[in-house]
C-alpha cells in the first residue's frame, strides 16, 4: 500500500464517519462538527490528487492545492455562519434544535417581517 | 462553426463585460461595508439597474453574433487559468435574473428602504448587501467556465441566501435558515468530492476541455453521481426538499421572491451545464429516466401537498417544489434515442423557458402574497375573503402568475409546455406528457382555491392594516405580465415553437 | 384585401380593446352600456368579408391565422346577433346590481374568446382563445357568488381545463404529424385520418371537445352552470359559447373521409345524449335546468349529425351541423332571456308574454314553418332512413315534450305581483332575439347553397315535421297527470358521483401529506440522498 492509497482510504473513512454523524445526529452543533469531519476527508482526497502529479517530477500539482485552500476557506466560512445561527437560536429560544420536522411547527411561522 | 472547437479559447470583444458582471456586485458589497448601512440602498439603487443594462448588452451581443462571449482571466488559458463564457443559456438566464432582482429591489423599497436621516438598521443593511451578493453569485454561476468556479459561486449563493431567510431574527426562521444551511452544505460537499475526483482523472475542470477528455470510467461515474445529487439537494428536488417549505414560507416577501425565483435556479443551472455541456453522452436512458422520475414525483407530491396547505406562502412554497420537478423532465426528453446523448433540442429550450417563466411568475406570486400579508395581517387562505376588492391589482398579478404556472397561452409556461410535449411525442415518451398535463390540472386546482377565496366577499368590510404603496403592486404586476407575455417570444424572428432553436442557435459550439 | 383583413381583425380586436380599456375605472363604469356594441365588428366581418379570406399575425415561422370559412361564418354571424341582444339585455340587467366590473370584464373576455375561436384557423390560436373563453365563462357563472354558483363554477372550470388538457395533447400529436411548420387546423384535419395515432388523437379530440360541448356523460356542468349564471350570461353561454366546441368538431374531424367505426360511435353517443337530455329534463322544475337539459339533448343531436357525416364520409355534414347549431344559438338564447323576462312579469301580462317563447320553444321540437323545422329538415338528409332517423323523430317528440315542460315551469316562475311589468330594456332585446330566431334560419337557408333539397314547404315535408310535435303535445297530458310520481333527480344528475370522488381524493391527499412529513425528516432525507446517489450511479452505469 503506497502513501497515496493510504491517504485516500483515510479520506474515505473520514467522509464516511462525517456523513453518518451528519445524517443521524439531531443536534445542530454535532452536525456542524460532522460537516467539518466530512470536509477534512474531502480535503485529504484533494491532497492525494495533488500528490499524484508528483509522478511527473513535480513536487505536487499546484492547482488542487489552490483549490483545497479555497475550499478550506469556504468550509470555514460555512462553519462560522452555522455557529452564528446556532448561537442566535440559543439566545432566542434557550435551546438549539432544528425543530420538529413536521409542518405543524410552520403554522406559527407568520411569514413576513 | 466547427473550427471554434479546434481553436483555443481567446478573449472576445466585449468579453470584459463578463468580468464586470461579476466584479461590480462584489464591489458594491464591499463598498456598502465601508460606507455603512445608510448607503447600501443607494449603492444598490445604482448598481442593480446598471446590472440590468449590462445583462441586456451581453444578451444582445450573444443574440446578434450567435456565438459565445469569452474572457480569459489574466490571459492564463485553461487548464491553468480560468475562463468566463457566456452562451445563449447564460445570456438568457442572466437577463431574467437581472429583471427579477430589479423588480424585487423596487418591491423591497417599502420594507427595507431607509428614510433620510434615520439610523442604520440591521435588516435593511443586510438585505441590500445580500441582494447584491446573490446577483453577483448568480452571474458567476451563469458565466463560470470551470467546475471549481461554479463550486465557489454556488457556495457564495448559499451564503447569501441563508441569511435572507432569517432577516427578521425570529426563532422559527432561524431554525429554517439553519436547516437550509446544513442541508445545502451537505450538497456542496458532495459536489466538491466530485470535482476532486474529476480533476484527479482528467487534470482539468474547465468545461470545454473536460467535455473533450471525459469518458466512462468508475471515478467519473462516482463523481457525476455525487455532484448531481449534491446539486439536487441544493435545488430541493423531491425527495430532498426538506428545507425549502419552511425557508421560503418563513422569509420576508422580498426575500422569498428571490429565494424561490432566483436561488434554486442557480444549482439547477449547474446541473444543466454538467450534463448538457460537460458529459452529454454519459447520462444514458436509465439515468435520464431517473431524472424524469424524480421530476414527476416532485410535480405530483408538491402539487398534492400544496392543495392541502392552509397558508398562502406555504402553498406557494410547495408549488415551487412542484415546479422544480418540471425542470427535470427535460432530461429524458432531450435524450436523443439513437445516439443516447443529451441534445440541445426543443426540450432544452422548453426546460429553460420553464425555468425563466417560473422565475418571473413565482417572484410575482410571492410579492403578491407579501402584499396580502401586509394588508390582512395573516395569510390564512380560508380567511382571504374580500381581499380582491381591497387590492385588486395584487390579486390580478397573482392570478396572472398562476396562469403562467398552469401553462395557459400566451404565457411562457405554455410555450415551455408545448415544447416539452412536442419532445415527448417525438421521442415516444407519453408518460412524461401525462405527468406534465396532470401537473397543470393540479396547479389550476390550487390556484382556483386561492383565487375563489380571495374573490369571495368578506363578512365585514376589510380595513387594510397598512397602505400598500402603488409601486409594490406595480412591481408584482410587471413581473407577472413579463411571465404572461413571455410566450410571445415565439413570434420573434428566431423561431422557437417549431424548431425550438433559440437557445441552441445561441448556444455556442461545444 | 387590406380592408378585409382589417375587418377580420377588428372582429376580435375591438372586444379585446374594450377588455383592456377596463383597466381604467372610468371606462369600466361606462362599459355596461357599450356591451351591445362590442360584437358589431364581428357581424360586419361576417357580412362583408368574403369566405376563405384570412389574416396572419406573427413571423414567417409561427403565425396565428384567422380565417372565415362557411360554417364558422354562419355560427359567428348568428352568435354576434345573440351577443348584441344579450349585451343590450345585460346593460339593463346590471342596473342597480353590484359587481358591474367583474361582470363586464368576464363578459368581454368570453366574447373575445368566442369570436376568436370561431375565426381561429390554427391550433395555437384556437387553444388560446378557448382558454380565454373558459376563464371568462367561469367568471360569469360565479357572478352571483352564491354557494351553488361557486360549485357550478368549480365544476365547470375543472372540466373545461381537463378538456383543454386533452385538447393540448391532441394538438401536439397533430402538430407532430403535419409535415413542415404548419399549425393550421385545416392541415391537421388532413393528416388525421392517415395518422398512425389516429385513434388516440380522435379519443382526445372527442373527449376534449365533448366535455366542452356537454356531451353525455360530460354534460353535468350544463344544468349547474346555466342555472347559476346571470340570465344574459346563461343566454350567451348556452347559445353561442358551447358552439365553439361544435365548430371545433366540424373543423378537426375528417368529414370528407369515411371513418365508419368512429362515425358510428360518435353518432350513437350523440343520439343517446339527445334522448338522455329529454328523459332527465322532464323531471326538472326549474325552467333554467329544463333548458340546460334541452341543450344537452340538442348538442347530442348536433354531435350525432357530425357522427353520421363521419360514418358516411359526407362533407355536407359540416354545413348541416353548423346550420342546426346556428338555429340553436338563437332559440336557446331567446328562451334563456325569456326566463328573466317572465320572472319580472305579473299575471296580468303573463299570457301575451308567454306567446313568443311558446312559439320558438315548440319550434325547437320541429313545428313547421319555424327555424326548428328547417334545421331538422336539413339534418334529415344526412340521417338517412335507419336507426338515426328513428332517433331523430324520437328526439323531436321528446324535445316538444321537454319544451312544454319548460313552458309550464316558466309560467310558474312569474312574478308574484300581478301588475309587474318587465323593464323595456329587457323586453326588446328578448323580442328581437325571438324574431331573429324565426327569420334568420330561413335567410340562411336561402342564401347558403346547401345542395339540392326537396321543397321544405311541400305538404309531405310539413306533415313529417308536424306529427312528432302533435304526438309530443299529446304525451304532455299524461306526463303532467302523473308528474309527481316521477323520481326527483338532482340537477346535474351524475355529478353526485363527483362528491364521492372528492372524498376519496381528500383521503389520498392527506396520505400524501403524511408521507411528505416523513420524507422531510432529517434521517429520511439523508437516507434518500444516499439511495439516490447509488441509484443514479447504477443507472448511469447500466445506461
Amino acid at each position: 500500500m503506497n502513501a497515496a492509497t493510504l491517504f485516500g482510504l483515510s479520506g474515505a473513512a473520514l467522509v464516511g464517519i462525517g456523513l453518518y454523524g451528519f445524517v443521524t445526529n439531531p443536534e445542530p452543533l454535532r452536525k456542524i462538527l460532522a460537516f467539518n469531519l466530512l470536509g477534512s476527508g474531502v480535503f485529504l482526497v484533494f491532497g492525494v490528487v495533488s500528490r499524484r502529479a508528483a509522478a511527473s517530477g513535480l513536487g505536487g500539482d499546484p492547482v488542487p492545492q489552490a483549490m483545497v485552500i479555497t475550499a478550506i476557506v469556504v468550509a470555514f466560512a460555512a462553519t462560522a455562519m452555522a455557529i452564528a445561527l446556532v448561537l442566535r437560536l440559543l439566545q432566542e429560544t434557550g435551546r438549539s434544535t432544528l425543530g420538529a420536522d413536521s409542518p405543524g411547527d410552520t403554522d406559527r411561522v407568520s411569514g413576513n417581517s | 462553426m466547427p473550427e471554434a472547437n479546434v481553436l483555443p479559447d481567446a478573449t472576445t470583444t466585449d468579453g470584459a463585460l463578463l468580468v464586470l458582471a461579476i466584479v461590480s456586485p462584489a464591489a458594491g458589497v464591499l463598498l456598502s461595508f465601508v460606507l455603512g448601512g445608510q448607503y447600501a440602498e443607494r449603492i444598490a439603487a445604482v448598481l442593480l439597474p446598471s446590472g440590468l443594462f449590462l445583462a441586456s448588452i451581453i444578451f444582445v451581443d450573444v443574440w446578434r453574433s450567435g456565438d459565445r462571449l469569452i474572457y480569459i482571466v489574466g490571459d492564463w488559458t485553461p487548464p491553468l487559468g480560468i475562463a468566463l463564457r457566456a452562451d445563449g443559456l447564460s445570456a438568457a438566464m442572466m437577463m431574467t435574473m437581472a429583471i427579477v432582482i430589479c423588480a424585487v429591489a423596487i418591491f423591497a423599497l417599502a420594507d427595507f428602504g431607509t428614510r433620510a436621516g434615520s439610523a442604520e438598521a440591521r435588516a435593511p443593511f443586510a438585505f441590500w448587501i445580500l441582494l447584491m451578493a446573490i446577483w453577483g453569485a448568480m452571474n458567476m454561476v451563469f458565466l463560470g467556465g470551470d467546475l471549481f468556479t461554479l463550486y465557489v459561486a454556488i457556495e457564495l449563493l448559499t451564503f447569501a441566501a441563508v441569511p435572507l431567510v432569517c432577516l427578521d431574527g425570529r426563532a422559527e426562521t432561524l431554525q429554517a435558515a439553519l436547516r437550509y444551511l446544513l442541508f445545502a452544505l451537505l450538497g456542496s460537499i458532495l459536489y466538491l468530492v466530485g470535482t476532486a475526483l474529476l480533476y484527479g482523472s482528467y487534470a482539468t475542470l474547465d468545461i470545454v476541455l473536460l467535455s473533450r477528455r471525459i469518458h466512462m470510467e468508475p471515478a467519473t461515474l462516482v463523481a457525476a453521481a455525487l455532484m448531481t445529487i449534491g446539486l439536487f439537494a441544493k435545488t430541493a428536488l423531491f425527495p430532498l426538499h426538506l428545507w425549502l417549505p419552511p425557508a421560503h414560507a418563513g422569509a420576508p416577501a422580498a426575500a422569498s421572491a428571490v429565494l424561490s425565483a432566483v436561488v434554486v435556479k442557480g444549482s439547477f443551472f449547474i446541473v444543466v451545464r454538467l450534463w448538457f455541456d460537460v458529459m452529454p453522452g454519459m447520462l444514458g436512458p436509465a439515468g435520464a429516466q431517473l431524472f424524469g422520475g424524480l421530476g414527476a414525483a416532485a410535480i405530483v407530491f408538491g402539487s398534492v401537498v400544496a392543495l392541502q396547505q392552509q397558508r398562502l406562502k406555504l402553498l406557494i412554497a410547495y408549488s415551487t417544489v412542484a415546479q422544480i420537478g418540471y425542470l427535470f423532465l427535460m432530461f429524458p426528453l432531450a435524450l436523443d434515442t439513437v445516439s443516447a446523448e443529451l441534445q440541445s433540442s426543443g426540450a432544452l429550450t422548453g426546460g429553460m423557458l420553464q425555468a425563466i417563466s417560473h422565475a418571473t411568475a413565482k417572484a410575482a406570486m410571492f410579492m403578491a402574497a407579501g402584499i396580502i400579508y401586509a394588508v390582512l395581517g395573516h395569510d390564512r387562505i380560508a380567511e382571504l375573503g374580500g381581499v380582491a376588492r381591497a387590492i385588486p391589482m395584487t390579486i390580478f398579478a397573482f392570478a396572472l402568475g398562476g396562469v403562467s404556472l398552469i401553462g395557459l397561452p400566451p404565457s411562457g409556461g405554455f410555450l415551455a409546455k408545448w415544447l416539452l410535449l412536442e419532445a415527448a411525442v417525438a421521442t415516444g415518451q407519453w408518460w412524461w406528457a401525462i405527468v406534465m398535463l396532470a401537473g397543470g390540472l393540479f396547479t389550476s386546482g390550487y390556484m382556483f382555491i386561492v383565487l375563489s377565496r380571495a374573490v369571495a366577499p368578506s363578512g365585514e368590510p376589510l380595513k387594510p392594516r397598512v397602505a400598500v404603496p402603488r409601486y409594490q403592486e406595480a412591481a408584482a404586476l410587471a413581473l407577472a405580465l413579463t411571465s404572461l407575455l413571455l410566450g410571445l417570444v415565439a413570434f420573434g424572428p428566431v423561431d422557437i415553437l417549431q424548431a425550438g432553436r433559440l437557445e441552441s442557435m445561441l448556444v455556442g459550439p461545444r | 384585401m387590406i380592408g378585409e383583413s382589417t375587418l377580420l381583425a377588428s372582429a376580435f380586436v375591438v372586444p379585446l380593446g374594450m377588455l383592456l380599456a377596463c383597466l381604467w375605472p372610468q371606462a369600466r363604469n361606462r362599459m355596461p352600456s357599450l356591451l351591445a356594441f362590442a360584437p358589431f365588428p364581428a357581424l360586419a366581418a361576417v357580412l362583408l368579408v368574403a369566405s376563405d379570406s384570412s389574416l396572419a399575425i406573427g413571423s414567417t415561422r409561427l403565425r396565428l391565422t384567422f380565417a372565415m370559412d362557411r360554417p364558422g361564418a354562419m355560427l359567428l354571424g348568428v352568435s354576434a346577433l345573440l351577443w348584441i341582444a344579450s349585451g343590450a339585455y345585460a346593460s339593463q340587467y346590471l342596473q342597480g346590481r353590484p359587481n358591474h366590473a367583474q361582470f363586464v370584464v368576464c363578459w368581454l373576455m368570453t366574447l373575445t374568446g368566442c369570436v376568436g375561436v370561431f375565426l381561429a384557423a390554427d391550433m395555437v390560436g384556437f387553444y388560446f382563445l378557448l382558454a380565454l373563453l373558459t376563464l371568462g365563462a367561469t367568471g360569469l357563472i360565479i357572478h352571483h357568488e352564491t354557494r351553488s354558483a361557486w360549485r357550478a363554477g368549480a365544476v365547470y372550470i375543472g372540466l373545461a381545463l381537463l378538456a383543454e388538457t386533452l385538447l393540448l395533447m391532441a394538438f401536439v400529436l397533430l402538430a407532430a404529424q403535419i409535415p413542415g411548420d404548419s399549425l393550421l387546423i385545416r392541415d391537421a384535419a388532413a393528416v388525421l385520418s392517415a395518422s398512425p395515432q389516429r385513434n388516440l388523437i380522435l379519443v382526445l379530440l372527442i373527449a376534449g371537445l365533448g366535455m366542452k360541448a356537454g356531451l353525455v356523460p360530460f354534460h353535468f356542468w350544463m344544468p349547474l352552470a346555466y342555472s347559476a349564471a346571470p340570465t344574459p350570461a346563461s343566454a350567451v353561454l348556452s347559445g353561442a359559447v358551447v358552439k365553439a366546441s361544435i365548430l371545433g368538431m366540424i373543423r378537426f374531424f375528417p368529414l370528407e373521409t369515411a371513418l365508419p367505426d368512429w362515425g358510428t360511435a360518435l353518432a350513437a353517443t350523440g343520439g343517446f345524449a339527445a334522448l338522455y337530455g329529454v328523459v332527465i329534463g322532464i323531471t326538472q322544475r326549474n325552467p333554467r335546468v329544463v333548458l340546460a337539459y334541452s341543450s344537452v339533448s340538442q348538442m347530442g343531436f348536433i354531435v350525432a349529425i357530425i357522427g353520421m357525416g363521419m360514418l358516411a364520409g359526407d362533407g355536407r355534414a359540416a354545413l348541416a351541423a353548423a346550420f342546426y347549431a346556428a338555429h340553436h344559438v338563437l332559440v336557446k338564447g331567446a328562451l334563456f332571456l325569456s326566463v328573466g323576462v317572465i320572472a319580472a312579469t305579473g299575471s296580468r301580462l303573463l299570457w301575451p308574454m308567454l306567446l313568443p317563447p311558446a312559439i320558438i320553444a315548440v319550434g325547437l321540437g320541429g313545428l313547421p314553418l319555424t327555424g326548428g323545422a328547417l334545421a331538422k329538415f336539413v339534418a334529415d338528409e344526412l340521417l338517412g332512413d335507419g336507426t338515426a332517423s328513428t332517433i331523430a323523430t324520437l328526439s323531436a317528440v321528446g324535445t316538444t315534450l321537454l319544451m312544454l315542460q319548460f313552458l309550464r315551469s316558466l309560467a310558474n316562475t312569474a312574478s308574484q305581483d300581478p301588475q309587474a311589468t318587465p323593464a323595456v330594456g329587457l323586453v326588446w332585446p328578448w323580442l328581437a332575439t325571438a324574431a331573429v330566431s324565426l327569420v334568420v334560419p330561413w335567410t340562411l337557408y336561402l342564401t347558403v347553397p346547401a345542395g339540392t333539397l326537396p321543397d321544405p314547404l311541400s305538404p309531405a315535408v310539413l306533415w313529417k315535421a308536424l306529427w312528432p310535435v302533435l304526438l309530443g303535445a299529446a304525451l304532455a297530458v299524461p306526463l303532467w297527470r302523473w308528474w309527481r310520481w316521477l323520481p326527483r333527480i338532482p340537477k346535474g344528475d351524475i355529478v353526485v358521483a363527483l362528491d364521492g370522488g372528492m372524498r376519496m381524493a381528500v383521503t389520498w391527499g392527506k396520505a400524501l401529506e403524511r408521507l411528505d412529513c416523513v420524507l422531510r425528516q432529517w434521517p429520511t432525507a439523508g437516507a434518500s440522498l444516499l439511495v439516490l446517489t447509488i441509484a443514479l450511479g447504477a443507472a448511469v452505469l447500466a445506461r
